[in-house]
């Protein structure tokens, strides 16, 4: 087969994606209160997403592998700048304006640490080596600090886990994952004490008792709670809930689309979701599996791990699993931004899954 | 890397993505696990949050019923009168509306600033608001006629409880205002909505505060209707969902008679006292009057508070409901009591004559009590001691009583204890014992005690509301019926029935001779109003003591003082031999009973009898 007349293309990540983000325009719909301008503008986010993605996979991974570093002194670059020029928006500094664009620069660093640290440990002897571990882990921790202080704890963890990831998939000793863990139990009294902010403390302790401030620090939980649950098993109808429609679900267009699903499609139209998330994850690990090399298998875990734990963490927390913390739907949210890195990842995946080697090493 | 090396670093990698993905599965399970659990399991619960979110209920408040007397006629009636009524969201400014309006309605300064400060908040949740209450005939009409240019504001019905009689029947009707906690909680409303509630009456949401009006608020006030709105999460109004109309409260038939009631009041007319009328057939009071009154349309619609706290200050007391809780010595209106308790416990009869000198010596210590007349009586038999109200006879006789006993037999008349069935705030006065006395005194009963009670004076007071049960028992020959202000098919019975007093057929015939005799003959004490009626009447007179004194000239020396003169008291009932109407009066200061309270009762017996 001739490397250049051949597309690189997942007829099932393609098809699924498809589906789910034809869907998320109806939701969003439906969260906007029928204002088609939103949906519009989404719509455009996702045929340049598609395009994005599309020509993102045909890239060899070599390509990805070898330009790592400077996509991760992008990364950050693009975080300093977003630090010295980006707007101040709800005491937080996290978007960076390009010409016409804005653009999350967090989202970017989600991609590059995965990549960086697979380029790092793909060729290390098994098991890997402390030094290897405590680079790794540096590098990781400087991530999640240039992220976190945006202030964007969320995403700091997100990007934070992708490291993580990574770091365990290639090898790292169980003994060495106990100790961490150990540790991390032991000095949570002392995160929650000192590095959290009051705000964080109170959403945390809003999880386990959202009764006690209905109106207060529990109301974004407690009304998506009233939403899903009035949802039922077959939904109040698209465009027919009560709790989206008249406002008192907040934020139903970004972080709590979910609930706005939920009401207006009930239990099966939430089963249906999750099946094709579900579906998506399934097709990603047969990728890492089946991919032609450890570099591949790295990234492709790495990544679609990150997507899992960026969509898990948003349905905990709309379910009321877990606090509140600013974390979209992928593919379902409104927002440029998440799209196009989202996209951006999958044509990656796609990318590593599909281009195999013709020939044994 | 060699070969194996790949092997293992792949199975390696394999294990682990799929111990990931595993954890991943699990976290998708639980999140569909407490997605069922919300959706499923705990959905008629979140069901109804989400309704109860959406969905605000206001209370449509019904119309109380109205309050007629015993002929039908309208005591208390619901008054519509018109208010302007605007709808703030569709004014863009406030101040430029007013400015529009003024000349066509006149706005008070007041008005004006409290309708701008409540304009804002009702604005936003889409709501009416009041501007001005009561509009005259001629602002209405210049209203209409301009209305096609106030597109945001209209004119609407609201009532006001109205009395066509205010002073009337003040103290019996009672008033109403707004209530402090009128939420019926029956109607699934939250209590924050009732500040929303639909009104009819333009006093907001009212309730009967004393008499009649409350404590038959609950036939009154009605059934709330209701309107479901559909609102968004800021509270405004988005549309109407479901509307269920009030139902009017009950109309309540009264006993009473309001013309039998205005000669009360015509006959009392600026002296302090009260006047109580009862049906003998049914217990049924058709008259309860105390004065001096005060008007109770001004208090449920509004007085201004220089009158309230001249009313209140008045040392008449007008607020205070003197027939059913003042307090008065029942004086010589108790004579036929004793006399009974005499014939019951066989300590007298008809025949047997006492000697009245004019005093009774109490021979324990030489005590000396007065009659009212010097020189006495001379001999006089029961009916002669009632005809001349001997005060002697009744010493000798209460000497001669046991008070426990004595006691047991007045309370069975009512004494003592609340006796209507339906009044507001009845005061049951106050009939002693021996125990009383030395429980409360520290004193034991002495038998002047007893002999004061006798004559109705000492410790035992009666309201004119008792006096007048106690007198239509006898009317009745011992049969008890309660007084009820509202006809009995609809009335609330606050005690319970009392047994029938047990005497003779010919002693009560015996007994209403004697008392007609007080009325119609030529010795009787209350001969003086004998020739103001065309039927006979029976009765006893009495002067209630508020000073004890041992002379007549004492007397004329206090008597400067109005307010230490004598009480005035009668208890009359009628037409003779066939009572159906029994009455008692009291004057306060008013001095000889039959002379003074006599005329009152005529009047109130020839109102009701001509009323029927």
């Amino acid at each position: 087969m001739n490397k250049f007349t051949k597309i690189y293309f997942d007829p099932y990540l393609f098809f699924s994606i498809l589906i789910l983000s034809t869907f998320g325009l109806f939701f969003l719909y439906s969260a906007s209160n029928g204002e088609t301008s939103i949906v519009f503008k989404q719509s455009i986010y996702l045929g340049l997403g598609f395009a994005i993605m599309l020509l993102t996979s045909q890239a060899d991974p070599d390509l990805f592998r070898r330009t790592s570093l400077l996509f991760i002194i992008l990364s950050v670059l693009l975080l300093g700048v977003t630090f010295l020029f980006g707007p101040e928006i709800n005491g937080a500094q996290r978007w960076v304006r390009i010409g016409p664009f804005s653009f999350q620069s967090s989202e970017l660093l989600k991609l590059a640490l995965p990549i960086f640290l697979a380029n790092f440990l793909f060729n290390k002897k098994l098991p890997i080596q402390s030094k290897e571990i405590f680079i790794s882990l540096v590098i990781i921790f400087a991530a999640f600090l240039l992220v976190a202080r945006q202030p964007d704890l969320g995403t700091g963890l997100i990007v934070a886990l992708s490291g993580i990831f990574v770091l365990f998939l290639s090898g790292l000793s169980w003994s060495f994952i106990g100790g961490a863990v150990a540790i991390l139990i032991i000095s949570s009294p002392f995160v929650w004490n000192t590095l959290l902010q009051p705000f964080q403390q109170q959403r945390i302790a809003t999880l386990f008792n959202p009764g006690a401030d209905p109106f207060g620090a529990g109301w974004n939980i407690t009304q998506s709670k009233i939403a899903i649950g009035s949802g039922g098993i077959f939904g109040k109808g698209f465009g027919e809930g009560s709790q989206t429609q008249l406002n008192f679900l907040p934020e139903t267009k970004t972080d709590f689309i979910f609930s706005v699903i939920g009401e207006e499609f009930g239990f099966l139209g939430v089963l249906l979701l999750l099946s094709i998330y579900f579906f998506i994850l399934m097709r990603c690990l047969y990728l890492a599996l089946s991919a032609r090399d450890r570099f591949c298998r790295l990234v492709i875990g790495g990544i679609s791990l990150t997507f899992a734990a960026n969509l898990i963490i948003n349905l905990c927390m709309v379910v009321g699993l877990l606090p509140v913390v600013g974390m979209p739907l992928p593919f379902i949210s409104k927002g440029g931004s998440s799209l196009i890195s989202l996209f951006f990842a999958f044509g990656i995946i796609i990318s590593m899954g599909t281009h195999k080697k013709l020939l044994p090493q | 890397m060699i070969f194996e090396e790949r092997q293992l670093e792949k199975k390696n990698f394999s294990s682990r993505a799929v111990f990931l993905f595993v954890l991943v599965g699990v976290s998708f399970l639980a999140v569909l696990l407490q997605v069922f659990a919300l959706q499923v399991s705990s959905y008629t619960s979140y069901e109804l949050a989400a309704l109860n979110n959406k969905n605000y209920s206001v209370p449509i408040q019904p119309l109380r019923g109205e309050i007629l007397d015993r002929n039908g006629d309208v005591i208390v009636r619901n008054q519509p009168t018109f208010d302007l009524i605007t709808q703030p969201d569709l004014i863009d400014n406030p101040e430029r509306f007013i400015k529009l309006i003024k000349p066509v309605i006149y706005l008070s300064a007041k008005e004006e600033a409290q309708y701008l400060k409540k304009f804002k908040e009702k604005a936003f949740v889409n709501k009416e608001l009041v501007l001005k209450k009561n509009l005259t005939s001629e602002e209405i009409a210049r209203f209409n006629v301009r209305s096609f240019g106030f597109k945001n504001a209209f004119i609407d019905k609201r009532y006001r409880r109205l009395s066509d009689y205010p002073k009337i029947f003040s103290h019996v009707m009672g008033y109403t205002s707004r209530s402090d906690n009128q939420y019926d909680l029956s109607m699934d409303i939250p209590r924050s909505h009732w500040v929303d509630a639909e009104l009819i009456y333009a006093n907001g949401l009212i309730q009967g505060k004393t008499g009649i009006e409350e404590t038959y608020n609950q036939h009154l006030s009605g059934q709330h209707g209701k309107r479901i709105y559909e609102i968004n999460s800021r509270g405004r109004l988005v549309q109407p969902l479901e509307y269920r109309p009030a139902t009017k409260g009950l109309d309540l038939y009264t006993n009473l008679d309001i013309q039998a009631q205005i000669s009360a009041a015509r006959s009392l007319g600026n002296r302090k006292g009260a006047v109580v009328a009862i049906d003998l057939r049914s217990g049924g009071i058709n008259v309860l009057y105390s004065a001096p009154s005060y008007s109770i349309n001004k208090l449920s619609n509004g007085m201004s508070v220089e009158e309230f706290e001249s009313l209140i200050s008045d040392p008449k007391k007008p607020f205070f409901n003197r027939a059913s809780q003042g307090r008065y010595p029942p004086a010589s209106t108790i004579k036929p009591a004793i006399g009974m308790f005499g014939l019951t416990n066989k300590l007298v009869n008809w025949i047997d004559e006492v000697d009245d000198p004019g005093y009774f010596t109490l021979p324990e210590n030489g005590r000396i009590y007065r009659g009212w007349k010097e020189g006495g009586h001379r001999n006089v038999n029961l009916k002669k001691a009632i005809l001349v109200s001997s005060n002697t006879y009744f010493f000798k006789l209460a000497y001669r009583s046991d008070m426990i006993d004595l006691s047991q037999y007045l309370s069975s008349f009512g004494f003592g204890d609340r006796v209507c069935g339906d009044c507001y705030d009845e005061d049951g006065a106050f009939l002693p014992t021996p125990d009383w006395k030395y429980s409360n005194l520290n004193v034991p009963w002495f038998t002047g005690d007893t002999v004061n009670i006798g004559v109705g004076q000492g410790y035992l007071v009666a309201t004119p509301l008792q006096l007048a049960n106690y007198i239509s028992i006898i009317a009745n020959r011992g049969k008890v019926l309660i007084p009820l202000i509202v006809k009995e098919d609809q009335a609330i019975f606050k005690i319970e029935a009392p047994k029938d007093i047990a005497l003779s057929s010919q002693n009560w015939s015996k007994m209403h001779d004697a008392l007609t005799g007080v009325i119609e003959s030529d010795y009787g004490t209350a001969r003086s109003i004998r020739d103001l009626k065309n039927f006979q009447v029976a009765g006893k007179s009495g002067t209630a003591e508020l000073v004890s004194l041992d002379s007549k000239e004492a007397y004329l020396e206090i008597r400067d003082t109005e307010l230490l003169r004598d009480h005035s008291i009668i208890v009359a009932f009628g037409p003779m031999p066939n009572p159906q109407y029994a009455v008692s009066v009291v004057i306060e200061n008013g001095e000889s009973g039959g002379a003074v309270a006599g005329p009152v009762a005529i009047e109130v017996l020839k109102s009701l009898l001509n009323n029927e």
